[in-house]
């Protein structure tokens, strides 16, 4: 399959280049290694890391600390998410993985090496669906396969063959404004999933969508992903979301925003969406409510 | 559908025709001269028995509105692109080009003559000075409107500048763009005429100020007709290429179906 081989080449590509890291870097990124690390044995490499990673904005011409060293990572083929409340800074810290913005302290890491402050690397899926109203559902996934550096001819053929595979064929031609919300994320899934990179990160996906569209989601978006493996990095304030979804839950909260806790999700694969009638999935639930009550935010 | 759209177009049919009528009803009542007032059938007839003559100014006169317009949106397109991807240009010279728009044409246009003559180029440099700021200022302003989620999408998929443009702002300024168009194409006509004033053996402009000045007051209603009518047909065919431009590329009022935006 050509994505695949497109990814390959590209992970490649990066093995190749040394990561060599600035020495500034290293004094508040050696505590935090040693935590990274011990996960570390849990599994093979990083394949993306945010190490020590702060954030401070100026607002209202006072200092805001969005981000407090922040160090967490994703393995080839895992599902982890971040959970939060609302406004705790996961918006902040995909932005600076996405190399849109640089981070105050840290490093991003992805495959081993230092990529702060570099964009295209990473594979988007944001909360709305940010579709080209004027392209068809075909020529959004095409134009964004073109930009991540493959030829248009492929783009078309990748996009309209995948189209197919998940059922959404016959929309092929269709234009954005006549799908609705949850089939234009499902356009924003496939576009994502499609990308030839080598993490994929999802801001909120379902968070604009009604409670059962969103539920509808989640489980197409876990068959999806089952079949497919992708290294996914999810944020999400929806907690049952998380443990349904993931191999890890990172736990953000606080001001400014640290990692609470890093939790393994025990729920064997494949996963089935009626997984929230067991006991640990309750029992995890239960946890990480405990764990964001006490660090004195809720968000419901 | 199209019973409703005649409809629509019998109120100013009927306003228009009763207009024409009271018009022509008062020349007879009270009695008014002709080169003071003339009726709209004479004006009619006038066309009718002049109608070749008038034909000619009048393709002179759109060809040179239509060259003036087609260079002065060019050079708009060019200068609000200009601006948007350099922002130092912009600050630099958009009072400059603020200030161009003050200027009089009354008085560009004998300044004009001076320097170029009065051949074609200074009524064509008239032309573009005209038609090229409603484009460019308003495509300037549609191309910093592009919406926010699809621009902050490409950052983080790592679109380049020059991607970014090409993919989000050009295609989302071009309503814009129209807009700007249709403003253009309702001045080219009138600014070509005014040209002409300075200095020219063709054009209705020219043949405009003949009747004038010979107080033939029939030829100068004929005249106003013909320019109106070439003004209306110019904005109609911006009109046109706006709607199926922006239809095509679902951006209009045809919107296909309902349903949110993406």
């Amino acid at each position: 399959m050509t994505e695949r081989e497109d990814r390959t080449e590209h992970a490649l590509r990066m093995g190749h280049a040394d990561g060599t890291e600035p020495p500034g870097a290293a004094n508040l990124a050696e505590q935090t290694d040693a935590a990274a690390r011990t996960g570390e044995t849990g599994g093979g490499a990083w394949l993306l890391e945010t190490v020590a990673v702060s954030k401070r904005y100026v607002r209202d011409g006072r200092p805001l600390h969005v981000l407090d060293r922040v160090t967490l990572g994703v393995r080839e083929g895992e599902f982890v998410s971040i959970v939060g409340p609302s406004g705790s800074g996961k918006s902040t810290l995909f932005r600076l993985i996405g190399g849109v913005e640089r981070p105050d302290e840290g490093r991003i890491r992805i495959a081993g090496r230092d990529v702060t402050g570099r964009r295209g690397l990473i594979s988007y899926m944001p909360q709305q669906p940010s579709l080209f109203p004027w392209l068809t559902v075909r020529q959004n996934i095409a134009s964004a396969l073109a930009i991540a550096g493959i030829d248009r001819k492929k783009a078309a053929a990748l996009a309209t063959e995948w189209l197919e595979r998940i059922g959404m064929g016959d929309t092929a031609g269709a234009y954005p404004d006549e799908l609705s919300g949850g089939m234009k994320q499902r356009v924003s899934f496939l576009r994502a999933l499609l990308m030839p990179r080598d993490v994929m990160c999802l801001d909120e996906p379902f968070a604009a969508l009604d409670a059962l569209t969103r539920t509808r989601m989640q489980a197409w978006l876990l068959k999806q992903w089952e079949a497919h493996r992708r290294a996914v990095l999810l944020v999400t304030h929806s907690i049952e979301e998380a443990i349904l979804l993931s191999d890890r839950i990172y736990v953000l909260g606080g001001a400014p925003a640290t990692v609470l806790r890093e939790i393994p999700v025990p729920l064997p694969r494949p996963r089935r969406t009626d997984m929230w009638n067991e006991p640990a999935f309750g029992r995890l639930r239960e946890d990480i409510l405990t764990l964001l009550g006490r660090s004195g935010e809720r968000d419901d | 559908m199209d019973v409703r759209r005649w409809r629509r177009a019998l109120p100013p049919v009927f306003a228009i025709a009763g207009v024409l009528l009271i018009w022509q009803a008062s020349c007879a009542a009270f009695g008014i001269p002709a080169w003071l007032l003339p009726d709209p059938w004479s004006i009619a007839l006038y066309m009718a028995e002049e109608a070749e003559l008038l034909f000619g100014h009048v393709a002179f006169t759109l060809g040179l509105a239509l060259r003036g317009m087609l260079l002065g949106v060019a050079a708009g397109v060019i200068c609000a692109v200009l601006f948007h991807l350099l922002p130092a240009v912009r600050a630099a010279f958009s009072p400059l080009l603020v200030a161009s728009q003050n200027i009089p044409l009354i008085a560009l246009g004998p300044l004009l003559m001076i320097w170029f003559g009065v051949g074609i180029l200074p009524k064509l440099i008239l032309l573009v000075l005209v038609c090229f700021f409603p484009v460019a200022w308003s495509m300037l302003a549609g191309l910093g409107q592009s919406e926010p989620q699809l621009r902050e999408y490409l950052a983080m998929i790592g679109a380049s500048r020059v991607q970014a443009f090409f993919r989000l702002e050009l295609p989302a300024s071009l309503p814009y763009f129209f807009a700007g168009l249709k403003l253009t194409a309702t001045y080219s006509f009138l600014t070509a005429m005014v040209a002409e004033w300075l200095g020219s053996g063709r054009g209705i402009g020219y043949f405009l100020v003949l009747q004038y000045k010979g107080f033939k007051t029939t030829g100068v209603f004929a005249s106003i007709f013909c320019i109106v009518a070439c003004s209306l047909a110019l904005y109609g065919l911006a009109v046109l290429a706006e709607s199926r431009v922006l239809g095509r590329l679902r951006m209009g009022g045809n919107r296909a179906k309902g349903g949110g935006r993406a």
